[in-house]
């Protein structure tokens, strides 16, 4: 990922801050973190509880992140801007009593809270209002940038690597073992979804996910002879301006339509969520009906499919196919 | 190489005692319901672990659990496993602002709504702040029922611990022998992640750490606390036979972690420099093993481990001696953080509580020598969790 993107998307970030009159943006996570600032951290699997990972002003423009070292930290955040990681909440709260501008900021937003946050902040910025900012950082992610599309694309591709390693011994004894050392070949190790792969007669069903440079790559589909069944309607219907009937109508089984990104994104659409919602040009989704999933880019035509196989779909997947 | 079975542990007593110490801590601290939304305490409370995915994923298809003083735990959850001793409720996503009528519905599941009381929350998204949802409720944060909850495990907690363990282990001594130069680190993670896949277990808890650790302070990134950074999870670099590797792996077994650490050389044998670090470090560590004991303070743990290494502090600033261990990597007791002194000196040791040892002994030009081995508190000293398979290719 380039500098570039990275400082565009914190320019979003800020701007949006600027027509919210939000004063200052605590995130904690991690995603929105590593979208405002481009910073990498170690992966750990699952939740983890509300903690202020990174602090963005709107007076002064500068980022403050939550690290003892700068190694992951991006240039263009100083080494001073930094606060270190802390088990002490006295030790943390005097860490955001010292970030210029937070202690005066009127109305202070979140992606997330706690109630110890909550007092936290009393004490550090006591006439600061606690506003949810988890919608801010959510419309600005929504439209991606070209370079975000190239990356969504790239992971798509190390996925297939790890598709072709299942289909080359669908009888394995764990398949998914096949999948991980294929991915991690190409430098991926973190997944984003739970890997399903199982076989229904001559059918091998798989759908894997994986994380790449702070963005998500999957796939999902039934393989017969290393062929892909077809692609479902539903894929095609992602379409700007497309509503939750019109997805609705073009499904066949159990269907989800979610942003993806620097993983799972908003919107969610499914046969129970997201009434309301329409497509728009720019989203990157993550399309799935029954066991076939594509990711996709919604553009003013037709959708771009970003995880088309990395290879002419008439070859079979699979060295044994 | 197999890994005994007789460390199964009895799933359903634990999840009962776990619930009964829950529901002790909420009494005494006049806590009418807990509404928990992050997976360690969900697995905590309800028994159900979700599959170890991207934060993301989990965000928002978490699930959640809602306990009242009595009457069953509610648990929302999409495909939990269906022995839990819980009531089941389709998922509700407290991501979603539409979500919230159903969320206070589930709520009023646990606690008439007319009585609404202390709550203790772990986390609240967005679309709960705007809803209004969670007003009139006195809040409280929920580690304050889980923390002292947690803190002394029962029997079945340690055999799932020990059992996590000891898979860990069997996979990191088989990637041993295949960290030489040439190989990446992405490499070697594949095959740790494939490996404890074929050994039965789905969740691997943190990209796993091969990180080679530089000789000189200096030469390392900048520091807050002037010592070395690790683990930074950056970077996939490509190994050499100059290299000291600092790993550090971590899997999920009924939702208790693992922790597994140890230092490696790159295909070749250490340097008696490195062997003398490796020798400081066992100093270290068996003093600190020696100042386990109910009853004991975590200072006194902490002086044993500075006593061995002539009042200097021989573990990472930043982090600890040594971390308690279970539904969380790192969770208390914690001894040497910055919470000072003062906390150490007061904080007890008691039989069932767990300690990850994880001592560092540097030698500027030299380099670290770290590992970790887990220990449960007994009513006399501590026994081993995991099988301590030793410290190749160092040895004492």
């Amino acid at each position: 990922m380039t500098s570039e993107l990275v400082a565009a998307r914190r320019r979003r970030v800020l701007d949006a801050m600027s027509e919210r009159e939000v004063d200052a943006l605590v995130l904690g996570r991690q995603d929105n973190v590593g979208y405002s600032t481009g910073m990498a951290r170690l992966w750990t699997s699952g939740t983890r509880p509300f903690g202020a990972g990174c602090v963005l002003i709107a007076e002064t423009q500068r980022t403050h992140l939550l690290s003892s070292w700068d190694a992951g930290i991006p240039e263009s955040v100083p080494f001073d801007d930094l606060y270190p990681l802390t088990w002490n909440p006295e030790v943390m709260a005097s860490s955001m009593a010292a970030i210029g501008g937070l202690s005066t900021a009127r109305r202070i937003g979140v992606d997330a809270c706690s109630p110890g946050f909550i007092r936290a902040t009393a004490r550090f910025a006591p006439t600061a209002q606690i506003v949810p900012c988890d919608d801010l950082m959510a419309s600005v992610r929504t439209v991606k940038f070209a370079e975000e599309i190239e990356l969504v694309r790239s992971a798509c591709r190390v996925v297939w690597s790890g598709v072709e390693a299942v289909l080359d011994r669908p009888d394995a004894p764990t398949p998914i073992a096949n999948a991980v050392v294929a991915m991690a070949a190409l430098g991926a190790t973190v997944p984003s979804s739970e890997p399903v792969v199982r076989s229904e007669g001559d059918t091998t069903v798989v759908d894997l996910g994986v994380m790449v440079d702070l963005y998500e790559g999957g796939v999902g589909g039934r393989f017969v002879d290393g062929q892909r069944e077809c692609a479902p309607a539903l894929v095609d219907a992602c379409r700007d301006g497309a509503t939750h009937d019109d997805l609705a109508g073009s499904s066949t089984g159990p269907w989800l339509v979610r942003g993806l990104g620097m993983g799972y994104e908003t919107p969610v659409i499914d046969a129970q969520r997201g009434q309301g919602l329409t497509l728009m040009a720019g989203m990157v989704l993550s399309v799935t009906d029954g066991d076939h999933r594509d990711v996709v880019a919604v553009t003013s035509g037709q959708p771009e499919v970003l995880s088309a196989p990395p290879y002419p779909t008439d070859r079979p997947a699979g060295s044994r196919a | 190489m197999s890994v005994e079975d007789h460390l199964t542990c009895n799933v359903g007593r634990m999840r009962r005692e776990r619930l009964a110490r829950l529901r002790h801590h909420m009494a005494a601290q006049d806590v009418a319901v807990v509404l928990l939304l992050h997976d360690p305490h969900i697995a905590y409370a309800s028994g159900h672990v979700g599959p170890a995915v991207d934060t993301t994923h989990a965000v928002h298809q978490r699930s959640v659990a809602i306990i009242g003083q009595e009457g069953p735990v509610h648990l929302f959850a999409d495909r939990p496993s269906p022995d839990l001793a819980a009531e089941i409720h389709p998922p509700v996503f407290p991501e979603l602002d539409e979500s919230m009528a159903d969320l206070a519905e589930a709520i009023g599941m646990a606690i008439e709504p007319s009585n609404a009381g202390r709550l203790a929350i772990d986390e609240m998204t967005g679309a709960m702040l705007r809803s209004g949802l969670l007003d009139g409720f006195d809040l409280v944060d929920a580690g304050r029922i889980l923390g002292p909850a947690r803190l002394v495990k029962t029997v079945d907690e340690l055999a799932c611990i020990d059992r996590a363990q000891r898979i860990n282990e069997v996979a990191m001594e088989e990637v041993r022998t295949a960290c030489l130069p040439g190989v990446r680190r992405s490499e070697l993670a594949g095959l740790f992640i494939s490996r404890v896949r074929q050994l039965g277990v789905d969740d691997v808890l943190i990209d796993p750490i091969f990180q080679p650790m530089p000789r000189n302070l200096s030469d390392g990134p900048r520091t807050s606390t002037d010592h070395v950074a690790f683990p930074t999870g950056v970077e996939d670099p490509l190994f050499n036979e100059k290299y000291l590797v600092w790993v550090d792996t971590g899997i999920g077994v009924e939702g208790y972690a693992s922790d597994y650490g140890r230092t490696w050389v790159v295909g070749r044998d250490p340097s008696s420099a490195e062997q003398d670090l490796f020798r400081r470090w066992s100093t270290v560590m068996e003093a600190s093993l020696a100042a386990i004991v109910p009853g004991a303070t975590l200072a006194e743990v902490g002086r044993a481990a500075t006593g061995a290494e002539r009042g200097a502090i021989p573990w990472l600033p930043h982090f600890y001696l040594a971390h308690g261990l279970g539904v969380e990597s790192a969770e208390m007791p914690m001894v040497g953080t910055d919470l000072g002194e003062g906390f150490d000196e007061q904080f007890v040791l008691e039989a069932g509580m767990v300690l990850v040892l994880e001592p560092v002994v540097w030698e500027d030009g030299v380099g670290g020598y770290r590992a970790e081995e887990v220990v449960a508190i007994t009513d006399t000293g501590w026994r081993p969790l995991g099988g301590w398979p030793g410290y190749l290719p160092f040895e004492s």
